[in-house]
Protein backbone atom coordinates (compact mmCIF):
# COMPACT_ATOMS: atom_id res chain seq x y z
CA UNK A 1 0.00 0.00 0.00
CA UNK A 2 2.84 2.30 1.26
CA UNK A 3 4.55 1.70 -2.43
CA UNK A 4 1.49 2.09 -4.00
CA UNK A 5 0.62 5.71 -3.13
CA UNK A 6 4.86 6.46 -3.70
CA UNK A 7 4.22 6.08 -7.07
CA UNK A 8 0.81 7.61 -6.96
CA UNK A 9 3.07 10.71 -5.86
CA UNK A 10 5.64 10.84 -8.06
CA UNK A 11 4.20 9.82 -11.46
CA UNK A 12 1.78 13.03 -11.49
CA UNK A 13 4.41 15.65 -10.31
CA UNK A 14 6.84 14.41 -13.07
CA UNK A 15 3.60 14.28 -15.71
CA UNK A 16 3.03 18.03 -14.52
CA UNK A 17 6.17 19.49 -14.33
CA UNK A 18 7.10 17.85 -17.60
CA UNK A 19 4.73 19.79 -20.48
CA UNK A 20 5.88 19.26 -23.60
CA UNK A 21 6.21 22.78 -25.65
CA UNK A 22 7.25 24.75 -28.41
CA UNK A 23 8.76 28.09 -28.36
CA UNK A 24 6.37 30.73 -30.27
CA UNK A 25 8.00 33.91 -31.90
CA UNK A 26 5.72 36.87 -31.40
CA UNK A 27 3.26 37.87 -34.42
CA UNK A 28 5.61 40.64 -35.28
CA UNK A 29 7.65 41.59 -38.54
CA UNK A 30 10.61 40.55 -36.41
CA UNK A 31 9.11 37.61 -35.47
CA UNK A 32 8.19 36.21 -38.57
CA UNK A 33 11.63 36.97 -39.47
CA UNK A 34 13.13 34.34 -36.95
CA UNK A 35 10.56 31.91 -37.00
CA UNK A 36 10.70 31.47 -40.71
CA UNK A 37 14.49 31.79 -40.59
CA UNK A 38 14.31 29.19 -37.88
CA UNK A 39 12.46 26.48 -39.58
CA UNK A 40 14.80 26.43 -42.42
CA UNK A 41 17.58 26.35 -40.36
CA UNK A 42 16.06 22.91 -38.78
CA UNK A 43 14.45 21.49 -41.43
CA UNK A 44 16.17 22.22 -44.97
CA UNK A 45 18.14 19.55 -46.25
CA UNK A 46 20.71 21.08 -48.43
CA UNK A 47 23.17 23.26 -46.47
CA UNK A 48 25.72 21.78 -46.66
CA UNK A 49 25.58 20.81 -50.49
CA UNK A 50 24.94 24.32 -50.98
CA UNK A 51 27.68 25.50 -48.84
CA UNK A 52 30.16 23.31 -51.48
CA UNK A 53 28.49 24.71 -54.69
CA UNK A 54 28.09 28.81 -54.02
CA UNK A 55 28.93 29.29 -50.76
CA UNK A 56 25.73 29.64 -49.21
CA UNK A 57 25.66 30.38 -45.47
CA UNK A 58 22.50 30.50 -43.33
CA UNK A 59 24.21 32.04 -40.32
CA UNK A 60 25.12 35.01 -42.06
CA UNK A 61 22.23 35.19 -43.88
CA UNK A 62 20.12 35.60 -40.62
CA UNK A 63 22.63 38.73 -39.77
CA UNK A 64 22.18 39.92 -43.70
CA UNK A 65 18.35 40.05 -43.30
CA UNK A 66 17.76 40.91 -39.89
CA UNK A 67 18.15 44.77 -40.41
CA UNK A 68 15.69 44.64 -43.28
CA UNK A 69 12.85 42.65 -41.18
CA UNK A 70 12.13 45.83 -38.93
CA UNK A 71 9.40 46.07 -36.93
CA UNK A 72 8.17 49.03 -38.90
CA UNK A 73 7.89 47.27 -41.96
CA UNK A 74 4.46 46.48 -43.64
CA UNK A 75 3.31 43.68 -45.00
CA UNK A 76 4.38 44.05 -48.18
CA UNK A 77 8.02 44.99 -47.30
CA UNK A 78 8.12 42.23 -44.85
CA UNK A 79 7.27 39.66 -47.44
CA UNK A 80 9.77 41.06 -50.06
CA UNK A 81 12.30 40.60 -47.38
CA UNK A 82 11.27 36.88 -46.20
CA UNK A 83 11.26 35.69 -49.84
CA UNK A 84 14.82 37.50 -50.87
CA UNK A 85 15.80 35.94 -47.62
CA UNK A 86 14.72 32.56 -49.27
CA UNK A 87 15.96 32.88 -52.56
CA UNK A 88 19.05 32.68 -50.96
CA UNK A 89 19.08 28.95 -51.14
CA UNK A 90 18.20 28.98 -55.09
CA UNK A 91 15.52 26.05 -54.86
CA UNK A 92 12.28 25.90 -56.65
CA UNK A 93 10.58 23.87 -54.02
CA UNK A 94 11.15 26.53 -51.38
CA UNK A 95 7.78 29.13 -51.76
CA UNK A 96 6.47 31.43 -49.11
CA UNK A 97 2.33 31.76 -49.78
CA UNK A 98 0.85 34.81 -48.44
CA UNK A 99 -3.01 36.14 -49.28
CA UNK A 100 -1.83 38.52 -51.75
CA UNK A 101 1.58 36.94 -53.58
CA UNK A 102 3.30 33.49 -53.93
CA UNK A 103 7.22 34.37 -53.19
CA UNK A 104 9.39 31.92 -55.34
CA UNK A 105 12.71 31.12 -57.07
CA UNK A 106 12.15 30.19 -60.39
CA UNK A 107 15.46 31.39 -62.36
CA UNK A 108 16.27 27.60 -62.44
CA UNK A 109 14.28 27.84 -65.31
CA UNK A 110 13.54 31.07 -66.17
CA UNK A 111 17.59 32.13 -66.85
CA UNK A 112 17.25 29.40 -69.72
CA UNK A 113 15.96 29.06 -72.92
CA UNK A 114 12.63 26.90 -72.85
CA UNK A 115 12.83 24.39 -75.82
CA UNK A 116 9.59 23.80 -76.01
CA UNK A 117 6.81 25.27 -78.12
CA UNK A 118 3.53 23.87 -77.78
CA UNK A 119 2.49 25.61 -81.25
CA UNK A 120 4.92 23.01 -82.78
CA UNK A 121 3.75 20.34 -80.53
CA UNK A 122 0.55 20.97 -82.09
CA UNK A 123 1.87 20.32 -85.64
CA UNK A 124 2.97 17.10 -84.55
CA UNK A 125 -0.06 15.52 -82.37
CA UNK A 126 -2.51 17.14 -84.76
CA UNK A 127 -6.03 17.44 -83.40
CA UNK A 128 -7.05 13.61 -83.46
CA UNK A 129 -4.31 12.65 -81.01
CA UNK A 130 -5.09 10.23 -78.09
CA UNK A 131 -5.74 10.80 -74.63
CA UNK A 132 -5.14 7.76 -71.64
CA UNK A 133 -3.40 8.38 -68.13
CA UNK A 134 -3.46 12.36 -68.60
CA UNK A 135 -1.61 11.63 -72.00
CA UNK A 136 -1.69 12.78 -74.88
CA UNK A 137 -0.22 10.61 -77.37
CA UNK A 138 -0.50 9.28 -81.54
CA UNK A 139 1.98 7.82 -83.73
CA UNK A 140 3.97 10.08 -86.31
CA UNK A 141 4.60 9.67 -89.67
CA UNK A 142 7.77 7.51 -89.55
CA UNK A 143 6.16 5.28 -86.99
CA UNK A 144 7.66 6.36 -83.99
CA UNK A 145 5.13 6.29 -80.88
CA UNK A 146 5.26 9.65 -79.46
CA UNK A 147 3.71 11.02 -75.71
CA UNK A 148 3.30 13.98 -73.96
CA UNK A 149 2.93 13.68 -70.12
CA UNK A 150 2.55 17.74 -68.85
CA UNK A 151 2.24 16.73 -64.93
CA UNK A 152 2.80 13.82 -62.63
CA UNK A 153 0.73 15.33 -60.40
CA UNK A 154 -2.31 13.88 -63.17
CA UNK A 155 -2.76 10.30 -62.01
CA UNK A 156 -1.66 7.33 -64.46
CA UNK A 157 -3.33 3.79 -64.57
CA UNK A 158 -2.55 1.04 -65.31
CA UNK A 159 -5.16 0.19 -67.11
CA UNK A 160 -4.49 2.87 -69.25
CA UNK A 161 -0.94 2.39 -69.63
CA UNK A 162 -1.39 -0.73 -71.29
CA UNK A 163 -3.39 0.87 -73.55
CA UNK A 164 -1.15 3.10 -74.55
CA UNK A 165 1.71 0.93 -74.79
CA UNK A 166 -0.82 -1.39 -76.85
CA UNK A 167 -1.21 1.40 -79.26
CA UNK A 168 2.30 1.76 -80.02
CA UNK A 169 3.17 -1.94 -80.16
CA UNK A 170 3.97 -1.76 -83.95
CA UNK A 171 6.02 1.19 -83.72
CA UNK A 172 10.19 1.19 -83.93
CA UNK A 173 10.74 3.48 -80.83
CA UNK A 174 9.05 5.88 -78.47
CA UNK A 175 9.48 9.48 -77.56
CA UNK A 176 7.86 10.33 -74.21
CA UNK A 177 8.31 14.46 -73.94
CA UNK A 178 8.33 15.60 -70.40
CA UNK A 179 9.27 18.82 -71.32
CA UNK A 180 8.04 21.36 -68.51
CA UNK A 181 6.89 18.92 -66.75
CA UNK A 182 6.93 20.71 -63.10
CA UNK A 183 6.46 17.33 -61.11
CA UNK A 184 3.86 15.86 -58.98
CA UNK A 185 3.68 12.33 -57.22
CA UNK A 186 6.00 10.28 -57.06
CA UNK A 187 4.59 7.30 -57.29
CA UNK A 188 3.39 8.11 -61.14
CA UNK A 189 7.07 8.62 -61.83
CA UNK A 190 7.59 4.83 -60.53
CA UNK A 191 4.27 3.39 -62.13
CA UNK A 192 5.54 4.91 -65.27
CA UNK A 193 9.19 4.39 -65.00
CA UNK A 194 8.44 0.52 -64.08
CA UNK A 195 6.86 0.12 -67.80
CA UNK A 196 10.88 0.33 -68.95
CA UNK A 197 12.33 -1.99 -66.49
CA UNK A 198 12.83 -5.55 -67.28
CA UNK A 199 14.93 -5.99 -63.90
CA UNK A 200 14.69 -4.78 -60.44
CA UNK A 201 16.82 -2.03 -60.85
CA UNK A 202 18.60 0.76 -58.42
CA UNK A 203 17.83 3.95 -59.52
CA UNK A 204 18.93 6.43 -56.55
CA UNK A 205 18.86 7.07 -52.79
CA UNK A 206 16.66 8.25 -50.15
CA UNK A 207 17.50 10.23 -46.99
CA UNK A 208 15.67 12.28 -44.27
CA UNK A 209 16.71 14.44 -41.34
CA UNK A 210 16.47 12.76 -38.06
CA UNK A 211 17.26 15.78 -36.00
CA UNK A 212 18.09 20.00 -36.09
CA UNK A 213 21.68 20.29 -37.10
CA UNK A 214 22.57 20.99 -40.93
CA UNK A 215 24.12 17.38 -41.36
CA UNK A 216 21.96 15.08 -38.95
CA UNK A 217 20.59 12.51 -41.89
CA UNK A 218 19.20 8.95 -41.59
CA UNK A 219 21.17 6.42 -43.66
CA UNK A 220 20.90 6.52 -46.85
CA UNK A 221 18.55 4.00 -48.49
CA UNK A 222 18.46 2.27 -51.66
CA UNK A 223 15.52 3.20 -54.15
CA UNK A 224 14.34 0.57 -56.61
CA UNK A 225 12.03 0.00 -59.74
CA UNK A 226 10.76 -3.02 -59.86
CA UNK A 227 9.07 -4.46 -63.33
CA UNK A 228 5.60 -3.63 -63.56
CA UNK A 229 3.65 -6.59 -64.05
CA UNK A 230 2.04 -5.28 -66.98
CA UNK A 231 3.02 -4.33 -70.42
CA UNK A 232 6.35 -3.37 -70.67
CA UNK A 233 8.21 -1.68 -73.46
CA UNK A 234 11.26 -3.07 -75.20
CA UNK A 235 12.48 -0.86 -77.56
CA UNK A 236 14.46 2.22 -77.62
CA UNK A 237 12.85 4.94 -75.76
CA UNK A 238 13.74 9.06 -75.88
CA UNK A 239 12.49 11.29 -72.48
CA UNK A 240 12.73 14.97 -74.00
CA UNK A 241 13.97 17.52 -71.39
CA UNK A 242 13.86 21.13 -70.75
CA UNK A 243 15.13 23.17 -67.66
CA UNK A 244 11.25 23.00 -66.72
CA UNK A 245 11.56 19.54 -65.76
CA UNK A 246 11.50 19.62 -61.80
CA UNK A 247 10.91 17.46 -59.03
CA UNK A 248 9.20 14.30 -58.95
CA UNK A 249 9.89 14.85 -63.43
CA UNK A 250 13.62 15.35 -62.07
CA UNK A 251 12.70 11.89 -59.83
CA UNK A 252 11.62 10.26 -63.72
CA UNK A 253 14.45 11.25 -65.51
CA UNK A 254 16.77 9.99 -62.85
CA UNK A 255 15.08 6.74 -63.25
CA UNK A 256 14.90 6.42 -66.36
CA UNK A 257 18.78 6.94 -67.20
CA UNK A 258 19.49 3.73 -65.58
CA UNK A 259 17.52 1.59 -68.31
CA UNK A 260 19.96 0.63 -71.30
CA UNK A 261 17.49 1.21 -74.34
CA UNK A 262 16.62 5.01 -72.81
CA UNK A 263 17.97 7.73 -74.16
CA UNK A 264 17.52 11.66 -72.54
CA UNK A 265 17.53 14.34 -75.20
CA UNK A 266 17.29 17.89 -74.35
CA UNK A 267 18.56 20.12 -71.78
CA UNK A 268 19.21 19.64 -68.51
CA UNK A 269 16.59 19.05 -66.19
CA UNK A 270 15.26 21.47 -63.50
CA UNK A 271 16.71 19.68 -60.65
CA UNK A 272 14.65 19.59 -57.27
CA UNK A 273 15.64 16.60 -55.53
CA UNK A 274 14.36 17.34 -52.53
CA UNK A 275 11.11 16.18 -51.22
CA UNK A 276 9.07 19.52 -49.55
CA UNK A 277 7.47 20.17 -46.53
CA UNK A 278 5.43 22.79 -45.45
CA UNK A 279 4.98 24.73 -42.34
CA UNK A 280 3.22 28.07 -41.15
CA UNK A 281 4.66 31.66 -39.80
CA UNK A 282 3.06 33.25 -37.34
CA UNK A 283 1.24 35.65 -39.03
CA UNK A 284 -0.82 32.56 -41.37
CA UNK A 285 1.56 32.68 -44.27
CA UNK A 286 2.83 29.30 -45.19
CA UNK A 287 6.57 28.59 -46.23
CA UNK A 288 7.28 25.21 -48.38
CA UNK A 289 10.73 24.03 -48.10
CA UNK A 290 12.97 21.26 -49.32
CA UNK A 291 13.15 18.62 -46.56
CA UNK A 292 14.56 14.86 -48.06
CA UNK A 293 16.93 14.88 -50.00
CA UNK A 294 17.14 12.15 -52.99
CA UNK A 295 20.48 11.19 -55.22
CA UNK A 296 20.84 8.98 -58.15
CA UNK A 297 22.15 5.55 -58.53
CA UNK A 298 25.70 7.23 -58.13
CA UNK A 299 24.83 8.61 -54.43
CA UNK A 300 25.46 12.01 -56.45
CA UNK A 301 23.54 15.43 -56.32
CA UNK A 302 20.30 16.08 -58.59
CA UNK A 303 19.32 19.01 -56.74
CA UNK A 304 20.76 21.59 -60.07
CA UNK A 305 19.24 19.13 -62.62
CA UNK A 306 20.40 16.08 -64.44
CA UNK A 307 22.39 16.18 -67.55
CA UNK A 308 20.64 14.93 -71.20
CA UNK A 309 22.81 12.26 -72.76
CA UNK A 310 22.29 14.42 -75.97
CA UNK A 311 22.31 18.46 -75.14
CA UNK A 312 19.89 19.97 -78.54
CA UNK A 313 18.32 23.03 -78.16
CA UNK A 314 15.38 24.41 -80.15
CA UNK A 315 16.94 26.28 -83.58
CA UNK A 316 15.48 29.32 -84.83
CA UNK A 317 15.82 27.96 -88.48
CA UNK A 318 13.20 24.72 -87.49
CA UNK A 319 11.23 26.92 -85.60
CA UNK A 320 10.42 28.98 -88.89
CA UNK A 321 10.22 25.56 -90.51
CA UNK A 322 7.71 24.26 -87.99
CA UNK A 323 9.87 21.46 -86.68
CA UNK A 324 10.49 20.70 -82.95
CA UNK A 325 14.32 20.47 -83.10
CA UNK A 326 14.13 17.80 -80.25
CA UNK A 327 11.88 15.87 -81.19
CA UNK A 328 13.29 16.08 -84.54
CA UNK A 329 16.75 14.45 -83.17
CA UNK A 330 14.75 11.91 -81.08
CA UNK A 331 13.09 10.68 -84.53
CA UNK A 332 16.38 10.38 -86.23
CA UNK A 333 18.33 8.76 -82.82
CA UNK A 334 15.75 5.90 -83.04
CA UNK A 335 15.92 5.43 -86.67
CA UNK A 336 19.45 4.14 -85.76
CA UNK B 1 -26.78 -42.00 -20.26
CA UNK B 2 -27.42 -38.66 -21.45
CA UNK B 3 -29.39 -37.67 -18.43
CA UNK B 4 -26.66 -39.54 -15.93
CA UNK B 5 -24.26 -37.21 -17.70
CA UNK B 6 -26.21 -34.15 -17.09
CA UNK B 7 -26.94 -35.28 -13.48
CA UNK B 8 -23.08 -35.89 -13.05
CA UNK B 9 -22.23 -32.10 -14.43
CA UNK B 10 -25.17 -30.41 -12.37
CA UNK B 11 -23.66 -32.17 -9.23
CA UNK B 12 -20.17 -31.25 -9.80
CA UNK B 13 -21.00 -27.62 -11.10
CA UNK B 14 -21.57 -25.30 -7.65
CA UNK B 15 -24.28 -23.93 -6.93
CA UNK B 16 -23.82 -20.89 -5.24
CA UNK B 17 -24.29 -17.53 -6.91
CA UNK B 18 -22.60 -14.25 -6.69
CA UNK B 19 -24.07 -10.66 -7.08
CA UNK B 20 -21.95 -8.56 -9.58
CA UNK B 21 -22.87 -4.84 -9.56
CA UNK B 22 -22.40 -2.95 -12.84
CA UNK B 23 -21.95 0.59 -13.96
CA UNK B 24 -22.31 1.94 -17.59
CA UNK B 25 -22.35 5.62 -18.26
CA UNK B 26 -22.49 7.48 -21.98
CA UNK B 27 -21.15 10.96 -21.45
CA UNK B 28 -20.47 13.53 -24.13
CA UNK B 29 -18.98 16.86 -23.74
CA UNK B 30 -17.52 19.36 -25.46
CA UNK B 31 -14.74 22.27 -24.93
CA UNK B 32 -11.19 23.37 -25.75
CA UNK B 33 -8.85 21.80 -28.13
CA UNK B 34 -4.95 23.17 -27.94
CA UNK B 35 -3.05 20.84 -30.30
CA UNK B 36 0.82 21.59 -31.27
CA UNK B 37 2.54 18.82 -33.87
CA UNK B 38 6.06 19.86 -34.79
CA UNK B 39 6.27 17.14 -37.87
CA UNK B 40 3.45 19.14 -39.12
CA UNK B 41 4.14 22.65 -37.99
CA UNK B 42 5.57 24.58 -35.28
CA UNK B 43 2.51 26.89 -34.51
CA UNK B 44 -0.13 26.09 -31.80
CA UNK B 45 -3.61 25.05 -32.91
CA UNK B 46 -6.81 25.44 -30.72
CA UNK B 47 -10.44 25.32 -31.02
CA UNK B 48 -13.48 23.59 -30.17
CA UNK B 49 -13.67 19.77 -29.52
CA UNK B 50 -16.23 16.85 -28.85
CA UNK B 51 -15.64 13.96 -27.06
CA UNK B 52 -18.17 10.72 -26.56
CA UNK B 53 -17.16 8.99 -22.93
CA UNK B 54 -18.70 5.19 -22.27
CA UNK B 55 -17.41 3.74 -18.99
CA UNK B 56 -18.67 0.59 -17.79
CA UNK B 57 -17.54 -0.82 -13.90
CA UNK B 58 -17.90 -4.18 -12.60
CA UNK B 59 -17.73 -4.94 -9.18
CA UNK B 60 -18.34 -8.29 -7.26
CA UNK B 61 -19.64 -7.84 -3.62
CA UNK B 62 -16.87 -8.95 -1.21
CA UNK B 63 -14.55 -9.30 -4.05
CA UNK B 64 -11.37 -6.99 -3.72
CA UNK B 65 -11.28 -6.89 -7.32
CA UNK B 66 -13.40 -5.47 -10.00
CA UNK B 67 -12.98 -3.81 -13.79
CA UNK B 68 -12.99 -0.95 -16.06
CA UNK B 69 -13.55 -0.98 -19.58
CA UNK B 70 -13.70 3.08 -21.19
CA UNK B 71 -14.27 4.02 -24.79
CA UNK B 72 -13.67 7.70 -25.65
CA UNK B 73 -13.38 9.15 -28.87
CA UNK B 74 -12.70 12.82 -29.68
CA UNK B 75 -12.73 15.06 -32.73
CA UNK B 76 -11.65 18.75 -33.17
CA UNK B 77 -11.17 21.33 -35.62
CA UNK B 78 -9.05 24.43 -34.37
CA UNK B 79 -7.01 27.52 -35.45
CA UNK B 80 -3.80 29.14 -35.49
CA UNK B 81 -3.12 32.14 -34.06
CA UNK B 82 -3.62 33.97 -37.67
CA UNK B 83 -6.91 32.13 -38.20
CA UNK B 84 -6.00 31.42 -41.09
CA UNK B 85 -4.89 27.75 -41.15
CA UNK B 86 -6.98 24.43 -39.92
CA UNK B 87 -6.13 21.37 -38.40
CA UNK B 88 -8.43 18.44 -37.85
CA UNK B 89 -7.92 15.82 -34.83
CA UNK B 90 -9.30 12.81 -34.81
CA UNK B 91 -8.77 10.43 -31.02
CA UNK B 92 -9.77 6.74 -30.29
CA UNK B 93 -8.85 5.67 -27.07
CA UNK B 94 -9.34 2.11 -25.76
CA UNK B 95 -8.86 1.55 -22.03
CA UNK B 96 -9.55 -1.81 -20.21
CA UNK B 97 -8.11 -2.22 -16.79
CA UNK B 98 -8.26 -3.79 -12.97
CA UNK B 99 -8.55 -1.70 -9.65
CA UNK B 100 -8.17 -3.00 -6.19
CA UNK B 101 -10.66 -0.87 -4.38
CA UNK B 102 -10.61 0.33 -0.13
CA UNK B 103 -13.66 1.24 1.72
CA UNK B 104 -13.10 4.04 3.78
CA UNK B 105 -16.28 5.68 6.50
CA UNK B 106 -18.57 2.59 6.51
CA UNK B 107 -18.84 2.48 2.47
CA UNK B 108 -18.90 5.97 1.81
CA UNK B 109 -15.77 6.09 0.01
CA UNK B 110 -14.68 3.89 -1.99
CA UNK B 111 -10.81 4.21 -3.26
CA UNK B 112 -9.87 2.35 -6.36
CA UNK B 113 -6.33 1.69 -7.57
CA UNK B 114 -5.16 -0.34 -10.06
CA UNK B 115 -3.99 -0.28 -13.98
CA UNK B 116 -5.06 0.26 -17.42
CA UNK B 117 -4.07 -1.00 -20.79
CA UNK B 118 -4.57 1.85 -23.15
CA UNK B 119 -4.48 1.86 -26.98
CA UNK B 120 -4.91 4.82 -28.80
CA UNK B 121 -5.75 5.18 -32.79
CA UNK B 122 -5.92 8.77 -34.59
CA UNK B 123 -4.51 11.90 -36.58
CA UNK B 124 -3.83 15.38 -37.09
CA UNK B 125 -4.67 17.02 -40.66
CA UNK B 126 -3.65 19.96 -42.11
CA UNK B 127 -5.72 21.58 -44.42
CA UNK B 128 -3.71 24.20 -45.65
CA UNK B 129 -0.38 22.13 -46.53
CA UNK B 130 0.07 19.80 -49.12
CA UNK B 131 3.17 17.75 -49.08
CA UNK B 132 3.02 16.90 -45.09
CA UNK B 133 -1.08 17.34 -44.17
CA UNK B 134 -1.38 14.86 -41.97
CA UNK B 135 -0.10 13.02 -38.87
CA UNK B 136 -1.06 9.37 -37.74
CA UNK B 137 -1.35 8.19 -33.99
CA UNK B 138 -1.01 4.92 -33.06
CA UNK B 139 -0.14 3.97 -29.12
CA UNK B 140 -0.20 1.39 -26.68
CA UNK B 141 0.65 1.91 -23.03
CA UNK B 142 0.27 0.42 -19.70
CA UNK B 143 -1.10 3.21 -17.27
CA UNK B 144 -1.06 3.06 -13.41
CA UNK B 145 -4.87 3.94 -12.58
CA UNK B 146 -6.83 5.25 -9.30
CA UNK B 147 -10.65 6.22 -9.02
CA UNK B 148 -12.14 7.69 -5.92
CA UNK B 149 -15.57 7.74 -5.27
CA UNK B 150 -17.25 9.94 -2.31
CA UNK B 151 -21.10 9.24 -1.67
CA UNK B 152 -23.01 11.58 0.37
CA UNK B 153 -26.80 12.76 0.87
CA UNK B 154 -27.80 15.88 -0.24
CA UNK B 155 -31.52 17.52 0.47
CA UNK B 156 -32.52 13.74 0.43
CA UNK B 157 -31.39 12.88 -2.72
CA UNK B 158 -27.97 10.74 -3.35
CA UNK B 159 -24.94 12.23 -4.60
CA UNK B 160 -21.72 10.92 -6.14
CA UNK B 161 -18.60 12.83 -6.39
CA UNK B 162 -15.79 10.40 -8.25
CA UNK B 163 -12.60 11.20 -10.00
CA UNK B 164 -10.04 9.24 -11.58
CA UNK B 165 -6.74 10.14 -12.79
CA UNK B 166 -4.62 7.70 -15.32
CA UNK B 167 -1.15 8.39 -16.03
CA UNK B 168 1.55 6.22 -18.27
CA UNK B 169 4.29 4.00 -17.12
CA UNK B 170 5.20 2.70 -20.34
CA UNK B 171 4.28 1.98 -23.72
CA UNK B 172 5.12 1.99 -27.72
CA UNK B 173 4.08 4.63 -30.16
CA UNK B 174 4.44 4.99 -33.87
CA UNK B 175 6.03 8.12 -35.33
CA UNK B 176 7.78 8.98 -38.39
CA UNK B 177 11.56 10.43 -37.36
CA UNK B 178 12.24 14.05 -37.42
CA UNK B 179 11.99 14.60 -41.15
CA UNK B 180 10.71 11.41 -42.77
CA UNK B 181 7.98 11.43 -44.88
CA UNK B 182 5.18 8.93 -45.15
CA UNK B 183 6.36 8.05 -48.43
CA UNK B 184 9.12 6.94 -47.23
CA UNK B 185 8.01 4.47 -44.15
CA UNK B 186 4.69 3.28 -46.54
CA UNK B 187 5.46 3.57 -50.06
CA UNK B 188 9.34 2.34 -49.44
CA UNK B 189 9.22 -0.05 -46.47
CA UNK B 190 12.41 2.77 -44.95
CA UNK B 191 12.27 1.95 -40.87
CA UNK B 192 13.54 4.19 -39.01
CA UNK B 193 12.50 4.06 -35.51
CA UNK B 194 9.19 4.29 -35.96
CA UNK B 195 7.77 2.31 -33.33
CA UNK B 196 9.30 4.01 -30.09
CA UNK B 197 9.01 2.93 -26.87
CA UNK B 198 7.75 5.45 -24.39
CA UNK B 199 7.51 5.99 -20.52
CA UNK B 200 6.35 8.97 -18.37
CA UNK B 201 9.35 11.06 -19.10
CA UNK B 202 9.15 10.64 -23.20
CA UNK B 203 5.55 10.60 -22.79
CA UNK B 204 4.11 12.71 -20.05
CA UNK B 205 0.21 12.24 -21.04
CA UNK B 206 -2.13 12.10 -18.29
CA UNK B 207 -6.25 12.12 -18.21
CA UNK B 208 -8.66 12.84 -15.30
CA UNK B 209 -12.38 12.39 -15.36
CA UNK B 210 -14.27 14.76 -12.34
CA UNK B 211 -17.89 14.04 -11.87
CA UNK B 212 -21.17 15.19 -10.05
CA UNK B 213 -23.55 12.16 -10.14
CA UNK B 214 -27.14 12.59 -9.15
CA UNK B 215 -29.16 9.61 -8.30
CA UNK B 216 -32.45 9.77 -9.63
CA UNK B 217 -33.63 6.77 -9.15
CA UNK B 218 -32.20 3.23 -8.14
CA UNK B 219 -31.42 2.34 -11.59
CA UNK B 220 -30.43 6.06 -13.71
CA UNK B 221 -28.11 8.52 -12.17
CA UNK B 222 -28.00 11.51 -14.15
CA UNK B 223 -23.77 12.52 -14.34
CA UNK B 224 -21.67 16.12 -15.14
CA UNK B 225 -17.91 16.80 -14.55
CA UNK B 226 -14.99 17.77 -16.55
CA UNK B 227 -12.33 15.27 -18.40
CA UNK B 228 -9.36 16.78 -19.02
CA UNK B 229 -7.33 14.23 -21.52
CA UNK B 230 -3.66 15.96 -22.31
CA UNK B 231 -1.53 13.62 -24.65
CA UNK B 232 2.07 14.93 -24.65
CA UNK B 233 4.61 12.72 -26.69
CA UNK B 234 9.06 14.17 -26.99
CA UNK B 235 10.18 11.46 -29.61
CA UNK B 236 12.16 11.58 -32.45
CA UNK B 237 12.95 15.05 -32.01
CA UNK B 238 9.34 15.95 -32.36
CA UNK B 239 7.26 17.44 -29.92
CA UNK B 240 3.33 16.95 -30.07
CA UNK B 241 0.58 17.85 -27.41
CA UNK B 242 -3.25 17.27 -28.01
CA UNK B 243 -4.83 19.26 -24.55
CA UNK B 244 -8.24 18.43 -24.69
CA UNK B 245 -10.59 19.83 -21.77
CA UNK B 246 -14.11 18.94 -21.97
CA UNK B 247 -17.45 19.77 -19.94
CA UNK B 248 -19.03 16.55 -19.57
CA UNK B 249 -22.45 15.41 -19.58
CA UNK B 250 -24.29 12.15 -18.96
CA UNK B 251 -26.67 9.22 -17.98
CA UNK B 252 -25.36 6.44 -16.01
CA UNK B 253 -27.19 3.19 -15.86
CA UNK B 254 -26.85 1.17 -12.47
CA UNK B 255 -27.57 -2.77 -12.91
CA UNK B 256 -27.15 -5.98 -10.14
CA UNK B 257 -27.36 -9.58 -12.10
CA UNK B 258 -26.26 -12.62 -10.10
CA UNK B 259 -23.46 -14.44 -11.95
CA UNK B 260 -22.24 -18.15 -11.59
CA UNK B 261 -18.36 -17.63 -10.07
Amino acid sequence: MRKCFTIWIFIPLLTFTACVDEEEFPDTPQGNFEALWKIIDEHYCFFDYKQREYGLDWNNIFNIYKVRARNEADKYQLFEVLTDMLAELRDGHVNLYSSFDNGRYWSWHEDYPTNFSDTLQRKYLGIDYHIASSMRYRILDDNIGYMYYGSFSNPVSDSGLNEILRYFAFCNGLIIDIRSNGGGDLTNAEQLAARFCNEKTLVGYLRHKTGKGHNDFSELEPQYIEPSANLRWQKGTVILTNRGVYSAANDFVKYMKCFPLVKIVGDQTGGGAGMPYTSTLPNGWTVRFSACPSFDKDCKEVEFGIPPDYYVSMTDDDFRHGKDSLIEFARKLLAE
Amino acid sequence: MKDKLLTLFLTLTPLSTVAQESTSANIIGVGQSRILDTYINQEKYSGTGFTYLYIKEHARLNRRWNSILEHEADLSTTKDRSRDNQMIEGNYFLYWGLYRHWQFFGDRLLIQAGGLANANLGFLYDTTSSNNPAQGRFSMNLMPAAVATYHFPLFGKQFTLRYELNVPLVGVMFSPNYGQSYYEIFNRGNYDHNIVPTTFVSAPSFRQVATIEWRTSEKWSLRVGYLGNYQQAHVNNLKQHVYAHRVMIGIVHHFTKTIRP
